[in-house]
């Protein structure tokens, strides 16, 4: 190089060089020219919330000619501040698996549809006709309970909303559900019974003003990595900040602890129970708090497991009949009732070293220790997860440790928008959006004049949940199943039995919109290609109540479209006289012969935005296709439901100019601390703390006691078996298994087991076995070293390996009230292959 | 080894689907894709298939280039029975800046020594003390499934030096 | 009680009074046979409390450091060759051996006392426990490690590039001992604030090569100091 150096370029060097000193800056030293200028090095950088978890992390989508080309996490985003996970740093590849579904495929034999017929590629015409035949007949013959829906909380919130309008106002079905239902209903059923609104008061700033973190049965340094950091930095960075970590074995998060407890699965109720006796019988109750903002309930107990209704084990469950119902009760008599749980007792029961307990009990009760407690799937896939969620906000609300920076009850959740959209769209059996319900006449009502649809319209009685989807397709009651953005036949508990019969089943159609082939799909009879992530405009909400919004950034492959146009394109193949009453058509007769798709979405409302007020930078193919701002139209509506009832979102078109803002959002500003006077509008001068979510603003402490698991180890299956997530996978693995660096880092499911016990068995490390429970089995490989570190009598088996579908083995209880499921407490065996 | 395995197991290819495939290879990569969608997963999908051995890890030490320059990069060697707790680093005993000339790692990248509000310290910063969060060792076999994720370098975007 | 107490007296009586009516040949003989059965006795003792299941019949021992050592390459490897717990912690010369049982005695005084006897006082004493076994293998430069893996016979071609260069450029030169770099191979480690890497060799003892403890390592040794080879 320096020989071709001309005396030319040198004169430039050493000019470029002292003007370069002059103004402080450092030149490389042989800097050479790019070829087309710098702006052949220029990528196309925009915003948008990352893909996977509920944390809900920024990050920057670099594109150039119409392909993403790079991801790295967004410096300006407050969730992330730079950061992603390993995931996140692959999100660059996950569209463009092999495999992406390019067409609709139906099966078919002799050029028509039929159930035993093989995959065949159809327009979206002949997709559409044969469903929407196959709907009305299903209508027709059964009505409107014999159709519905699977969702999830990874649908965008325009289509969640838009989804909830089809099924509830379209078809006047409640049979609309989301996955959202395995991962988190026992979270949310528990904000609504213990503050009379869904949604955590603290947000994650919480994470930099605590002094202690306490992880009951969540894995955060795996399943939320990058909230992982924070903690991280605040107890590696603060050397009085302590980490308590709870779990059934030992794990990553466990690498940061403290106090590490491990207990026998489901024991986390004693241990909750023995806390607030320990806060009481120390005297460290913040009474003033207790008096002014709490009041004390007793929950019905021996509620039973959310089986079938003729299982033994519900037939024999005293209380199951009325499962959430609370009753009032004193103090004095709470007092008693935890009195029970000595320290001597939980120990019994929990198998945890006293030590621990005290330590941790004193994180609680000691006023001077800011906590903030973390939970995510531990607690909820429980058979009393909703007790749980009750009884870890009882020792928060004992000692007033809430709703104030540091002091912070936290539900973190595993789905992008979860919370978005799962939970404020409503999008569950018995809700509608903001915190409304369908057996309340005056939420339908109010939904009913938002919709500008006639009253009557949407169904009352509450539709049928996951589980009971699944049973009631088995059992040949559920006829017409939409399923997207999930892949709940991998998901589902017990699916063998439960949910692939369904499937099958000769009398119903199932149709599954996806972005892969994933096992859902190719037990389908029509499958969707669908448009994913930033091939569409999106909003997700994240954990800690922040809305975020995205442009569509890319083309979908082939002719991959979008849940929302295919929600939207859908309801026009129906016209109000097919689907709705006479009684109500005849004293609207204006609603005559109109399609669904006319009175749901090209309402007044949802079509007011002209396609010019979209950002020319970028597509909007939704838009362009039905004429109109969708997604602003669907949102600005779905906004109307919260707006001065303490759910306010921002006008829509802030959401592109911001990481992401957090609910409620009065004038302007986001809310960081809801309850709380001085942080949250909602609460007026003087009034200190006002749950105003319930009608007396005083928030539930509830009274249940320890009640085991549906299943527990004995001769025949002597192993708990717990199911769960690795870091590299993200679910059921359909976008994470196709980037290859993602698969090469864990590739396929393992048993983790205690290599004493294995050792006991005979079992070899790395030996093939068969795991085995009274429902099915799988095939896998045993490992006794790794990041899980199991006690003896627990293995743990994750679930994102569609060849190991380890939902085979698992039991389809739920917990009775939230009716999730509970996936990390079955009785198992395991025996060799060979 | 593994990898057929696992194609073949997650393959429901039926030798008459295989040749339809084959005369689509020749007609044209569009069809092809358009096949080649509905084939992939386990056939059916509730069936009980052989477990593929645990696979070894890539132990080469070959630093293998990055998808994008903020991927992270991936580890090429093994960390079987590495500690990474509250209480040791193994990570850091060979990539922290005062040991890679003696111990011959990369060092650890200057954003590592970034705090929340994106000023630098001394060393590297508590938050990203758990190196497993992002950087990941490799298993020794082929992907699963293929993926078409397109490198810059070919779509237009040019670097110094490339004349 | 008093049950006890007479039989002890009697054994007592028994005992120290003088044996009147034995011969000497016979007192000889069996003073010899005794001495042999109680020889055999103590070391098949001492041999049982050389056993894994011996110590791990300790609560303390099973719950945390076998627990831990079951999930190492000690425990379950590729050809099944594995480490039990003297092998690492007892030495094997019969001196050194009787050596560490004396010391051994202290810690049934802990087991006793519960000195250890939970997981919170266990992780509290872990660095000091650890503390007592780095310094013990650094002064016999690792001499249990090296009864099963001696140095010499290493084959670098079968090790990674990186484990063949930094045992070429440490290790094989006697600059640093298999401890320094291996701490926790077995168990879990205690808080190494401060503790540097094993590789990094300490200034003042760069280029000094460590007592070499493998007879075959220290034959080689000296043949390359007499050869000149260095």
């Amino acid at each position: 190089m320096t020989a071709e150096f001309t005396r030319r370029e040198l004169l430039k060097t050493q000019a470029a060089a002292i003007a370069a000193a002059t103004a402080g800056v450092a030149l490389p030293a042989s800097a050479q020219p790019v070829p087309g200028g710098v702006s052949a090095l220029e990528i196309n950088w925009s915003k948008a919330p990352c893909r996977f978890c509920g944390t809900g992390c920024g990050v920057m989508v670099g594109v150039r000619e119409g392909q993403v080309v790079a991801t790295h996490g967004d410096m300006q985003a407050e969730v992330n501040r730079g950061l992603n996970c390993v995931k996140g740093y692959f999100l660059s590849k996950i569209m463009y698996g092999e495999d992406r579904l390019t067409t609709p495929l139906m099966r078919k034999r002799n050029g028509v549809f039929d159930k035993e017929g093989e995959f065949e590629p159809v327009s979206w015409d002949e997709a559409f006709d044969v469903m929407a035949e196959k709907c009305k007949q299903v209508l027709r013959e059964k009505g409107p309970t014999a159709v519905g829906m699977f969702g999830s909380g990874q649908w965008t919130i325009f289509e969640g909303y838009a989804a909830t309008k089809l099924m509830r106002a379209g078809l006047r079905s409640n049979n609309l559900d989301p996955n959202a239902r395995h991962c988190m209903a026992s979270a949310a059923t528990a904000f609504i019974r213990t503050f009379g609104s869904d949604e955590p008061m603290g947000c994650y700033d919480d994470f930099e003003h605590a002094d202690a973190f306490v992880l009951w049965g969540s894995n955060m340094a795996e399943m939320h990595p990058i909230l992982w950091t924070r903690v991280a930095d605040r107890r590696l960075g603060h050397p009085h900040v302590r980490c308590a970590v709870l779990s059934t074995f030992t794990h990553r998060s466990m690498d940061l602890a403290d106090i590490p407890i491990i207990f026998r699965p489901g024991t986390d109720l004693a241990i909750l129970n023995y806390i607030a006796r320990h806060i009481i019988e120390t005297g460290r109750v913040n009474e003033e708090f207790v008096n002014r903002h709490t009041t004390f309930m007793r929950g019905a107990v021996d509620i039973g497991y959310g089986l079938r209704a003729e299982h033994i084990l519900e037939q024999e469950a005293s209380g199951a009949g009325d499962p959430g119902r609370m009753d009032p009760m004193t103090f004095e008599e709470f007092r008693e009732f935890v009195g029970q749980y000595t320290l001597e007792r939980t120990v019994e029961i929990t198998g945890v070293e006293p030590a621990f307990l005290e330590e941790l009990a004193e994180l609680y009760a000691n006023p001077e220790i800011k906590v903030m407690s973390l939970w995510t799937m531990g607690f909820n896939q429980h058979v009393r997860g909703v007790w749980a969620n009750h009884m870890v906000y009882n020792i928060h609300l004992l000692t007033g440790k809430i709703s104030e920076p540091g002091n912070s009850p936290f539900s973190l959740t595993g789905q992008p928008s979860a919370c978005g959209t799962a939970r404020e769209v409503g999008t569950f059996a018995h809700r509608l959006p903001a915190d409304t319900v369908v057996t309340n006449p005056d939420h339908r009502h109010h939904a009913e004049e938002i919709w500008r649809i006639p009253h009557g319209i949407i169904p009352e009685v509450p539709g049928y949940h996951a589980v009971q989807q699944d049973r009631m397709l088995k059992d040949g009651l559920l006829n017409f199943y939409w399923i997207q953005v999930n892949n709940n036949l991998q998901a589902a508990p017990n699916n063998s039995q439960e949910t692939y019969p369904g499937y099958r089943n000769p009398e119903n159609f199932i149709v599954v919109s996806d972005a892969y082939p994933t096992v859902t799909a190719r037990a389908a009879d029509l499958i969707l290609p669908a448009a994913m992530w930033v091939e569409k405009e999106g909003a997700y909400g994240n954990a800690e109540r922040r809305t975020h919004v995205w442009h569509q950034l890319v083309q979908a492959p082939g002719e991959a479209r979008s849940d929302l146009w295919q929600l939207a394109e859908f309801s026009k193949r129906f016209t109000t006289d097919e689907v709705w009453p006479e009684e109500i058509l005849a004293e609207n007769p204006d609603y005559r012969g109109r399609t669904l798709f006319d009175v749901l979405f090209r309402n007044g409302n949802v079509d007011q935005f002209s396609v010019d007020e979209i950002d020319p930078e970028y597509p909007n193919n939704e838009a362009q296709d039905f004429g109109f701002y969708i997604q602003k139209g669907l949102f600005e509506e779905y906004a109307e439901f919260g707006r001065g009832h303490g759910h306010d979102l921002a006008p829509y078109d802030r959401y592109h100019q911001e990481r992401g803002l957090r609910w409620p959002v009065v004038d302007g500003q986001e809310t960081r601390w809801r309850y709380r006077e001085g942080y949250d509008p909602y609460v007026g001068p003087g009034e200190g703390v006002n749950f105003y979510g319930r009608p007396d603003g005083r928030a539930v402490i509830l009274a249940v006691p320890y009640e085991p698991p549906a299943e527990s180890p004995d001769e025949e299956y002597d192993l708990w078996l717990v199911t769960g997530r690795v870091l590299e996978h993200w679910h059921s693995g359909s976008m994470t298994m196709r980037v290859p660096e993602l698969y090469r880092a864990f590739p396929g499911a393992v048993c983790f087991m205690n290599a004493d016990d294995a050792r006991r068995k005979g079992l070899n490390q790395g030996m093939e076995i068969r795991l085995i429970s009274r429902r099915g089995e799988i095939r896998t490989r045993l490992e006794t070293r790794g990041r899980n570190r199991m006690p003896r009598g627990v293995v743990f088996v994750p679930w994102f390996d569609a060849s190991q579908l380890i939902n085979k083995v698992t039991l389809d209880a739920t917990d009775p009230i939230s009716k999730q499921t509970d996936f990390k407490k079955c009785a198992v065996r395991i025996e060799s292959v060979a | 080894m593994r990898r057929e395995n696992r194609i073949r197991r997650l393959t429901a290819r039926r030798r008459l689907a295989l040749a339809v495939l084959a005369s689509l290879l020749v007609m044209g990569t569009a069809a092809l894709a358009q096949m080649a969608a509905e084939l992939t997963g386990p056939t059916p999908p509730m069936e009980n298939v052989p477990a593929d051995p645990i696979p070894r890890w890539v132990v080469d030490d070959i630093r293998q280039m990055r998808a994008y320059p903020e991927q992270p990069p991936v580890i090429p060697h093994s960390i079987e029975g590495y500690q990474l707790s509250v209480n040791a680093n193994r990570c850091l005993s060979c990539h922290k800046r005062e040991f890679v000339q003696g111990s011959g790692a990369p060092m650890i990248s200057i954003t590592h020594y970034m705090n929340r509000q994106g000023q630098m310290l001394a060393d590297v910063s508590p938050r990203r003390y758990f190196c497993t969060a992002c950087h990941v060792p490799q298993a020794n076999t082929p992907p699963l499934i293929g993926n078409t994720f397109t490198d810059m370098s070919e779509l237009g975007v040019e670097h110094a030096g490339d004349e | 009680m008093e049950t006890i107490k007479r039989i002890l007296r009697w054994a007592w009586m028994q005992i120290s009074r003088p044996a009147a009516t034995l011969s000497l040949g016979f007192l000889t003989l069996g003073g010899f046979l005794g001495g042999v059965i109680f020889w055999g006795a103590f070391n098949t003792a001492l041999e049982a409390t050389n056993t894994e299941e011996f110590c791990i019949s300790c609560h303390e021992m099973e719950a945390n450091v076998y627990e831990e050592l079951t999930r190492t390459v000690h425990f379950s490897n590729r050809s099944g060759v594995r480490a039990s717990c003297p092998d690492c912690h007892v030495p094997h010369e019969w001196t050194d051996k009787i050596a560490r049982k004396m010391q051994a005695s202290k810690e049934v005084w802990g087991k006793i006392f519960g000195t250890i006897n939970t997981r919170r006082k266990f992780l509290d004493e872990r660095l000091r426990l650890a503390q007592h076994e780095w310094a013990r293998l650094k002064a016999n430069d690792s001499l249990e490690c090296r009864n099963c893996h001696s140095s010499v016979a290493m084959d670098l071609s079968r090790q990674t590039p990186r484990a063949a260069e930094i045992h070429t450029r440490y290790l094989l030169p006697g600059e640093a001992t298999c401890i320094d770099c291996h701490k926790g191979i077995a168990h879990e480690l205690p808080n190494m604030e401060g503790v540097d890497p094993g590789w990094l060799v300490p200034p003042e003892l760069q280029g000094e090569a460590l007592p070499q403890a493998s007879v075959i390592d220290e034959l080689e040794a000296r043949v390359r100091t007499a050869h000149d080879i260095r």
